[in-house]
């Protein structure tokens, strides 16, 4: 098959948006070629900040079609004498032939002699070259950028004006060499003008590099040749180039494995064509600023990724620049000079803020506003106390002392929001206030610690901040803030209708949401059963604290919450890589409920997942049965099982398991009854056979009623013990 | 390279590219966009390319003349191509290389950073242009302003002086900056910086300004006639003296958020209003007759 190459050349797109692009460039050209019956295979994708370039083999020509359309019954289409009919000659017209050229076969073989007028139309397939303009067309106008910007360009696409992520500067469209002609018109007065941009066989290499010949745009046939010959013009065009070149620059900058790049690693890699590593040194004097700001200044506003130096952390720092790093000295001290400009900056609000104790600044949060409809910062410290009182004395959810840390940090996790620093530094939010607490010498640690990591838990995984931090602690403080701030802001914002819808989710809230459960499922004394929050008292708790701030029924608001938190905690588990139908099982849980216990319902899963995944096909039956029992007992009344009405061998012998399986449970100790979910739903899977020949041999929906509600109770008694663990009926084969 | 012959070198290059230079508004602006030579200029059809120095004042950040990086007032040096010619980027860097800067010796990169002004109901798409680490030139596509959708779309460059001159003259601190061959920057303006920040930190009278607020606002919608009564720029110019206002007021700590929401928006509105009137058709017609 011939080579097709695409090189779309603009200038610089956002480095986040790249790879997904890339993707996009590859599966839209498959399904677009596809559509237009043109084959692709082995389609390769690369990028850099200036490029996407896809390239692979595509079928020579279209396949010639046939098309068969069906018209009228023939004899509808002729009259008694043979002659057409308006109806045929009508159905001729529709399909632009004289009706002689039109066939007669029967539609279904079995009934030869009733037939129809029969249409095949012939469609030779085009070659390649003259389909593909218009699948670049195509591709180009799908691509979905997170923002896209108006750059005066028009393709003649029928849908005329062609907004981009930036703007197209050349295009090199082949097949085997041989150009694919595409234009780009600037749109003048909203209609077609000149021409902008014309596909061609030019490429361009690195912006200024190889110094003296840099800029100058060269032809290429092929993909190959393409990479080769951008590779002498300074661009690595395949990202994982890229990343070795970069990998090979830290190890030589560093003198020392770098644990953690902070995600910049990627980031770096397509923010260049051709990366050079160079290292830079952060004078002395800044040592006495905590890491987390000096590493905010580095990686947040610089993109540089801290070093340690001279034993100290962040003492020095690694930048990837663009080019071949040849006067990398006056770089460094460009570089070097912005870092400490920054840094000055932030020892001078380190040392303001330092004047005044935090708990002072609580009062100026009267003049940070929450949320237009929901007050101030203030009025959030407010709720925040109210939430955390709630769960100690309220709920019994925190010991006198936890109740009195907690209390403490709620008072105090927003107060920072008012430092300078924050305010510059605005990713620092939590982070700084409990620095400034710390340094105050507070009474508690907990309460530093608490306001500290009060933004988090931020991701899905188990092992995610602040895990690490909180290892040997008692997360109860941290939790109990934690869990009011994003109940808190959950409660306002569903309070006043901002839900969020799609992929619009401007506050946050699904994170939030996440952050809740994740509270619940991973940190919240994962050990002990009875001191654990309901998440659904909880949310009640939120709400009341609003009042008459809420501009909806609360009992509304409640219902939609709850289920919005259901759904992310589905998203979690989810997430964590447990299959959708045993996720549902889990959280369609009974006593306590997933909303009631979310810690309980994550040890469920794990458990139904191991169990499942041993027996198997045990569960699939169960599933079947569990499916037709639900069905069954919304048909009728279920009374209690009596043992002299049960008269089926198959019906005996469910109850007897059944009851055997009650009795075992009993017997079993009490932490087996509480955790051991593994246990009991391996006895429970048992049941299996007993529940398949009792649906096999048995009529549920007898004549007799009372024989009929004491099988429905039979059947109640069977499923209620798998309810404490799982919604069977979920699962799927 | 001082301050003056560094305005001098990009005015010069701006100028053989086809710009009028122009002089910076007289009154007080918070950027070069502001100046009615771009506000107005970028919208409807008619092409236009501008350059011109703007001083612009940011109360907030005000320094007393202590902190070498940071300005009650600095120069921007505004460039406005309309529309974007498809070279612009070439074009800009080969400004920097009459400035002296081999951009194949320094690390020269265009970072996203998208420019948003809400006072102004106006935003673009673009970069930051970063030089060896340091952001020296601010590079959008205009797409809109005043609420109107930009068509043709405009490139605006935005050269931070202070910050390219510190760099090309290796200072680190601004007020040691060369201004001209006798003077330096601190001798020129560190007085000004000073009086300006105790000025808007601490003497600025908070009923007054609330006042020139409202007034500005209420004269800038009085003033604003009908389509093609020609009052636009006086409109205007009450509407960027109101932003001054609110700039002062902001700096002195007299505005909670949601108040300090309302009045962007209130400037907002009577931008908006103006770029409206400006693009109705009779004003267009009068405007090009002037």
């Amino acid at each position: 098959m011939p080579e097709l190459l695409l090189e779309v050349g603009f200038e610089e797109m956002p480095a986040g948006w790249l790879p997904g692009l890339a993707e996009q460039l590859r599966s839209r050209l498959e399904d677009a070629a596809r559509r237009e019956h043109l084959a692709s295979s082995d389609l390769e994708v690369y990028w850099t900040p200036r490029r996407l370039v896809v390239g692979g083999e595509v079928a020579a020509r279209q396949a010639d079609r046939e098309e068969t359309v069906w018209g009228p019954a023939s004899r509808l289409a002729r009259d008694a004498s043979g002659a057409w009919t308006s109806a045929g000659l009508g159905f001729a017209r529709k399909q632009g032939v004289a009706p002689e050229e039109l066939a007669e076969q029967a539609k279904d073989p079995a009934k030869p002699e009733e037939r129809n007028l029969l249409f095949v139309r012939k469609t030779p397939g085009r070659a390649a070259p003259e389909v593909l303009p218009g699948v670049i067309a195509c591709v180009l106008r799908g691509l979905a950028f997170p923002k896209r910007m108006s750059w005066d360009a028009w393709i003649e696409d029928g849908k005329g004006a062609f907004p981009f992520g930036r703007p197209i500067r050349w295009i090199v469209a082949l097949v085997d060499g041989v150009v694919v002609p595409f234009r780009i018109h600037s749109a003048a007065d909203r209609a077609r003008g000149p021409v902008l941009v014309e596909s061609g066989a030019s490429t361009r290499g690195h912006r200024f590099l190889p110094r003296g010949r840099a800029g100058v745009p060269f032809e290429v046939r092929s993909l190959a040749e393409l990479k080769q010959r951008l590779r002498d013009a300074c661009v690595l065009v395949d990202p994982r180039d890229r990343e070795a070149k970069i990998d090979e620059g830290l190890a030589a900058a560093a003198r020392r494995r770098i644990a953690d790049d902070r995600g910049l690693l990627v980031e770096w890699r397509d923010l260049v064509e051709y990366p050079t590593v160079l290292a830079g040194t952060i004078p002395r004097e800044f040592s006495s600023l905590p890491p987390e700001v000096l590493e905010t200044v580095l990686v947040h506003h610089q993109k540089y990724i801290p070093l340690e130096h001279d034993g100290r952390p962040a003492a020095a720092f690694a930048a990837v620049v663009n080019g071949d790093g040849r006067d990398g000295e006056g770089i460094v001290r460009g570089m070097e000079r912005v870092v400490v400009a920054r840094l000055r900056d932030a020892a001078f609000f380190f040392d303001e803020d330092r004047k005044r104790p935090l708990g002072d600044r609580v009062a100026d949060l009267e003049g940070v506003t929450f949320h237009q409809g929901l007050g101030s910062y203030k009025d959030k410290t407010d709720r925040l106390v109210r939430l955390v009182d709630a769960m100690g004395a309220g709920m019994g959810l925190l010991t006198r002392p936890e109740h009195e840390a907690a209390r403490e940090a709620a008072r105090l996790a927003k107060a920072d929001l008012t430092t300078a620093m924050v305010r510059e530094f605005t990713e620092l939010q939590g982070v700084m206030g409990g620095i400034y607490l710390q340094a105050e010498g507070t009474r508690w640690d907990a309460v530093s610690r608490a306001v500290r990591w009060h933004y988090h838990p931020v991701s899905v995984e188990e092992s995610s901040a602040p895990a690490r931090v909180l290892a040997g602690f008692d997360a109860t403080v941290w939790g109990a803030v934690s869990l009011a701030d994003k109940l808190d802001t959950l409660a306002g914002y569903f309070g006043i209708g901002l839900v969020p819808s799609g992929s619009s989710d401007p506050f946050g809230l699904r994170r939030a949401a996440q952050g809740v459960v994740r509270v619940l499922v991973d940190f919240w004394r994962v050990d002990s059963a009875e001191r654990r929050p309901s998440l659904r008292a909880l949310v009640g708790a939120a709400l009341a604290g609003y009042g008459e701030r809420l501009r909806r029924p609360v009992g509304d608001v409640a219902a939609e919450l709850e289920s919005f938190l259901l759904d992310r905690l589905r998203y979690v588990f989810v997430a964590r890589g447990f299959p959708a139908d045993e996720v549902e099982a889990a959280v369609g849980a009974r006593e306590p409920d997933a909303l009631e216990d979310p810690h309980e319902c994550w040890l469920r899963l794990q458990a139904l997942h191991r169990v499942r995944s041993e027996a198997r096909e045990d569960f699939e039956h169960l599933a079947v049965a569990f499916k037709r029992a639900k069905n069954i007992l919304g048909q009728g009344a279920a009374s209690a099982v009596e043992a002299a009405l049960l008269s089926e061998p198959a019906e005996r012998e469910l109850h007897d398991a059944v009851r055997a399986l009650a009795a075992g449970q009993a017997r079993g100790s009490l932490a087996e009854a509480n955790g051991g979910y593994e246990g009991r739903l391996r006895s429970l899977a048992r049941l299996r056979g007993p529940v398949d020949r009792f649906f096999d041999d048995v009529l549920v929906m007898a004549e007799d009623p009372r024989i009929r509600s004491n099988r429905l109770g039979l059947l109640t008694e069977a499923l209620a013990p798998f309810y404490r663990i799982a919604d069977i009926s979920k699962l799927g084969g | 390279m001082n301050l003056q012959d560094l305005v001098f070198a990009l005015e010069r290059y701006w100028a053989e590219r086809g710009c009028l230079v122009h002089q910076p508004w007289d009154s007080e602006v918070g950027a070069g966009t502001m100046h009615p030579e771009t506000f107005l200029r970028v919208l409807g059809p008619r092409p236009w390319k501008v350059a011109y120095v703007q001083p612009s004042r940011r109360p907030a950040d005000g320094r007393y003349g202590e902190n070498p990086n940071r300005l009650y007032k600095h120069l921007q040096l505004q460039v406005l191509l309309k529309p974007a010619p498809a070279d612009v980027q070439d074009q800009y860097l080969a400004s920097l290389v009459a400035l002296g800067i081999d951009p194949a010796a320094h690390d020269v990169r265009f970072e996203e950073d998208n420019w948003e002004s809400p006072t102004l109901g106006a935003w673009g798409i673009g970069w930051q242009v970063l030089l060896d680490g340091q952001e020296i030139t601010q590079f959008t596509y205009l797409q809109q302003a005043g609420g109107v959708d930009l068509a043709p779309v405009s490139a605006e460059l935005t050269y931070g002086l202070e910050r390219i001159a510190m760099y090309l003259q290796d200072v680190e601190d601004v007020y040691k900056l060369r201004w001209s061959a006798e003077r330096l920057y601190g001798e020129v303006r560190r007085e000004e910086e000073f009086q300006l920040s105790r000025y808007s930190f601490e003497l600025a009278d908070v009923d007054l300004h609330r006042r020139l607020f409202e007034d500005g606002l209420a004269e800038g919608w009085r003033t604003l006639g009908p389509p093609g009564d020609r009052s636009v720029l006086a409109a205007y110019e009450w509407c960027l003296k109101a932003s001054h206002a609110f700039n002062v007021l902001d700096a002195r700590g007299a505005l909670s958020a949601s108040e300090r929401a309302g009045m962007i928006l209130g400037i907002r509105k009577l931008a908006c209003a103006v770029a409206e009137r400006y693009l109705a058709p009779e004003a267009s017609a009068k405007e090009a007759r002037a």
